[in-house]
């Protein structure tokens, strides 16, 4: 059955990937730009992808759609 | 986070420093700071004019030292045959630093005139020699074609002779006289005449204007002159005519020649003999071709002499530019006379102070002297500028920031993460897998050509393309991200995945209605959704609540980032006088929004004991009617006591920010007027006297020279605060409403976007895809490049900037107004190395 837990694991898994990013980021010119890149990529298609997969968890629409029928 | 390395989250720690520099290191030490480019230094002279100060006699030299440059670039430009000019990295390198610099100098300056009166000389005498060239030319063809008019004038010579020999012919009889030939060849011509050339738009002026001279007195002939003769100057064209003038008395011949040489007509000297004719004829041929090989000689030497320039013309331009740089930089000094030492004063990177010291040292190695140039920072109550070290990667994406204001001195720069948000939420109004191919595509040709495109000068439209290349990139990247999430690909479909739903068995006509399987999609929208009847429905319905979400949270993440700005600042207390009630009164009705949206999503209302309430109805009447949930619809139980709660802690936060701030403030002023302070309104001008008198014992140790001269009046005045608190907090609270719903743009643009490619489909290729057949596949193939066509220039270019548009926007309205202050300069620092590439 449909549930909304996937999108807490993904989360696990975005939250995750973050601190090996900030963490495997080396030292450098541009540290700051590659950790704050990496956090906002993961916010940003984390948070995008979670909407869309809750707005289907329990759809409240059904898709409708006309049928001619084939002779 | 370390202040290690310079990062985009701030600008620069700058520091003002000033450099003590004697005389004889001061052009080398310029000269090193210039090449490390990270000094901007101030005018310490503002009231002297340019014709006034310390180094225009250097100037004027180096801009004499440019002119040939100019001249010699010039002169290998109009070359017809390419001279190849070698580049910069290639030649030897011209040092124009340590002891032997003003000796190279000197040189160059020699070496530069020296070729400079050589190449004139060769180019005046080139020109001569082509005068003579083109006289020589004109007077062949004149002796050529005069010729013919002499042999017919020596017909009709015989012709008049005979007829005023025979006196007893009648005077009509001309015409049968005419047929007679007499052998009488030797009698002598005694017309005279004028010959020369003209040129060949003046000659019906030239005649006219004789013929009313001389009052029909003169016999004219021209001949045109088929090749034209081409200026080796200008390479204009021009055409010529001989022409030959017979008349009779000095004093007409004289006026013809006067008339001639006004209209600009060159008169060859003819014998009318044409002996000597055929004489000077020969002469002539001799000397042109004697000339030619002159000529030819002469311009063999001036491409020799062009080509030794151009083997070092390149380093000749980049030093005589550096030294132009040089010698401005150093007019901006303070020049100390007495003591033979310069005194400069600048804004530079603190970390890069040391990196400073070691150039000055160098400078000082170099030039071999052991006077070294000495560098304090000054004490200032000056803010500094802003100085952000930019790669070409965030070079555009800190443009776009720099357009809405420069941040002020180590404030946090939204740049940084307009990185990532810039482009995505570009890309949440542009998704589409298969337009973010097409600009992705756009983006890697333009970064894989770089280094040629960005030698090549572009127009100005493809240059902004061309700057923008990287921010390009990423929305590709996130359009195609997004494309997946929306299901959309030129307004088709994806389907990788299990779809959640089922289509039942259909019988006859009518409308189907797909059951739910239990499965949902997990990556992206449903595909059944594409082409259903109510498939706009449920897009409008997730699209708009995800603009919400996405807006909301952005615009906290933007309230956020005041928090770094107030604790770099030391001004701890706007902390809990900006930013806590900001926060609160922006999540108790928007933040609860958002959690409610999510909420709602997250319970399955098929089974649940209420209706699903509408949400935008439930924030009206959270507001509206305060404490009524209707219990029919409400989203969970104790509803109403939280809106209540969160509606009164949103309406504590208007009062909390419009006083707490100015209360602080006055508690300040009472707290100084207390211990007995004044403020004092203009604290510079009692110094200004004190600093003449301490300049003796000081000798400008440690004082900056312009101090305050432009500052600004940093004056705390009460009514300013509070007007200002008012006037935030009004356009915050109203703000928080009109920039939620200023969000549903992402909404708005995302609909157009797929609705528009969906029409474009279904106008061109859906109405071509079940033709067969030869005439399909020619149908196909038109409407195809139709398509592609109007893809790219509607869908890619004028939908993709209208997205660019919004997303910029969003940025610089909905989230800079949240945090961003804005009010720095651009520090400009002197740098040797971006004139001349």
């Amino acid at each position: 059955m449909s549930s909304s837990l996937p999108t807490l694991f993904i989360l696990a898994i975005a939250i995750a990937l973050g601190v090996i990013g900030w963490f495997t980021t080396r030292k450098g010119p541009n540290q700051t730009l590659i950790r704050t890149s990496i956090l906002l990529t993961l916010a940003c298609c984390y948070l995008m992808w979670s909407v869309t997969y809750l707005a289907q968890v329990h759809p409240l629409e059904s898709p409708r759609r006309a049928f001619v029928a084939e002779q | 986070m370390g202040d290690e390395y310079p990062s985009l989250f701030r600008s620069e720690q700058m520091s003002l420093v000033q450099l003590i520099v004697p005389t004889e290191v001061a052009h080398d030490t310029i000269a090193e700071l210039g090449e490390l480019g990270n000094v901007q230094f101030k005018d310490l002279n503002p009231d002297v004019n340019p014709f006034q100060r310390s180094f225009v006699g250097e100037i004027r030299r180096i801009d004499e030292m440019a002119r040939r440059v100019r001249f010699f670039a010039n002169e290998i430009e109009k070359e017809k045959d390419v001279i190849p000019v070698r580049p910069l990295y290639d030649s030897a390198p011209l040092v124009t630093v340590g002891p032997r610099a003003a000796q190279t100098i000197d040189e160059l300056d020699v070496k530069l005139s020296e070729h400079e009166s050589r190449l004139s000389q060769m180019n005046k005498s080139y020109k001569d020699l082509s005068d003579r060239l083109k006289e020589l030319i004109e007077a062949r063809h004149v002796l050529r074609e005069t010729a013919v008019f002499f042999d017919r004038a020596a017909t009709r010579e015989i012709d008049v002779r005979h007829s005023l020999d025979d006196s007893s012919a009648p005077l009509l009889q001309h015409d049968d006289r005419e047929q007679q030939y007499s052998a009488a060849g030797d009698v002598q011509l005694d017309l005279e005449f004028v010959a020369g050339t003209i040129d060949r738009t003046r000659l019906s002026t030239f005649e006219r204007v004789l013929w009313r001279m001389l009052r029909g007195n003169l016999y004219m002939n021209y001949i045109d002159i088929q090749e034209p003769f081409v200026d080796p100057e200008t390479g204009v064209e021009t055409r010529k005519n001989v022409f030959i003038i017979f008349a009779h008395g000095d004093l007409l011949l004289s006026r013809i020649r006067k008339v001639a040489s006004s209209m600009g007509a060159n008169i060859y000297p003819i014998d009318a003999n044409a002996d000597k004719r055929a004489d000077s004829m020969r002469e002539v041929t001799a000397r042109l071709e004697d000339l030619q090989i002159v000529l030819y000689n002469t311009g063999a030497n001036r491409r020799t002499e062009l080509m030794t320039i151009a083997e070092s013309l390149a380093s000749w331009q980049d030093v005589v530019a550096k030294e132009k740089l040089i010698y401005e930089t150093l007019n901006l000094l303070n020049y100390d006379v007495r003591r033979k030492t310069l005194i400069a004063e600048g804004w530079c990177p603190t970390r890069d102070i040391a990196q400073i010291q070691l150039a000055l040292r160098h400078a000082t190695e170099e030039s071999g002297t052991n006077v070294p140039p000495i560098l304090h920072e000054l004490r200032t109550n000056r803010t500094p500028p802003t100085f952000t070290r930019t790669n070409k990667f965030t070079e555009g994406f800190q443009t776009i920031m720099d357009a809405y204001g420069i941040a002020t001195y180590q404030e946090v720069n939204p740049g940084l993460f307009a990185v990532i948000t810039f482009p995505f939420l570009f890309a949440v109004m542009f998704g589409d897998i298969g337009h973010g191919f097409i600009i992705l595509l756009a983006a890697l040709l333009m970064i894989m050509f770089e280094k040629k495109l960005a030698k090549s000068d572009l127009d100005e439209i493809v240059g902004t393309f061309f700057f923008g290349r990287y921010i390009i990139l990423l929305m590709g990247i996130f359009s195609i991200y997004t494309g997946f999430l929306y299901n959309d690909i030129f307004s088709k479909t994806t389907h990788f995945f299990h779809s959640g739903w089922t289509w039942p068995e259909q019988h006859g006509n009518g409308t189907l209605t797909a059951i739910s399987n239990g499965h949902t999609y997990p990556f992206g929208l449903d595909p059944a959704w594409h082409g259903a009847e109510n498939g706009l429905l449920f897009t409008n319905s997730y699209k708009m609540k995800m603009s919400i979400v996405l807006g909301v949270i952005h615009m906290t993440f933007a309230v956020c980032l005041q928090v770094p700005n107030h604790i770099r600042l030391k001004r701890f207390s706007d902390i809990y006088t900006n930013f806590i009630p900001q926060m609160i009164f922006l999540q108790s009705i928007f933040g609860y929004l958002v959690v409610c949206i999510i909420y709602k999503w997250t319970i399955d209302w098929s089974k649940a004991s209420t209706q699903p309430p509408s949400l935008l109805n439930m924030l009206i009447s959270m507001v509206l009617s305060p404490g009524s949930v209707d219990p029919e619809s409400q989203l969970y139980r104790g509803q109403a006591t939280v809106q209540v709660i969160l509606l009164l802690a949103a309406a504590v936060c208007v009062p909390w920010l419009l006083v707490s701030k100015p209360y602080l403030q006055y508690k300040e002023m009472q707290k100084t007027h207390g211990q007995g302070y004044i403020g004092l309104g203009a604290d510079e001008a009692p110094r200004e006297v004190e600093d003449a008198t301490l300049e003796g014992e000081e000798e400008g140790n440690g004082r900056a020279i312009v101090e305050a001269n432009d500052e600004e009046h940093d004056q705390h005045d009460f009514s300013e605060v509070v007007v200002h608190q008012v006037i935030h907090t009004i356009e915050f609270c109203l703000g928080c409403v009109s920039h939620t719903a200023s969000y549903l743009r992402l909404w708005a643009l995302s609909l157009a976007h797929a609705q528009l490619s969906e029409v474009l489909w279904d106008m061109t290729i859906a109405n071509v895809l079940e033709m067969t057949g030869l005439i399909g596949l020619v149908a196909k193939a038109v409407v195809g490049v139709l398509w592609l066509t109007l893809t790219i220039g509607i869908l890619c270019i004028m939908e993709g900037l209208s997205a660019f548009l919004h997303a910029l926007r969003l940025h610089w309205v909905e989230a800079n107004s949240k945090h961003y202050e804005a009010g720095g300069y651009v520090c400009a620092p002197s740098h040797l190395r971006w004139p001349v590439c």
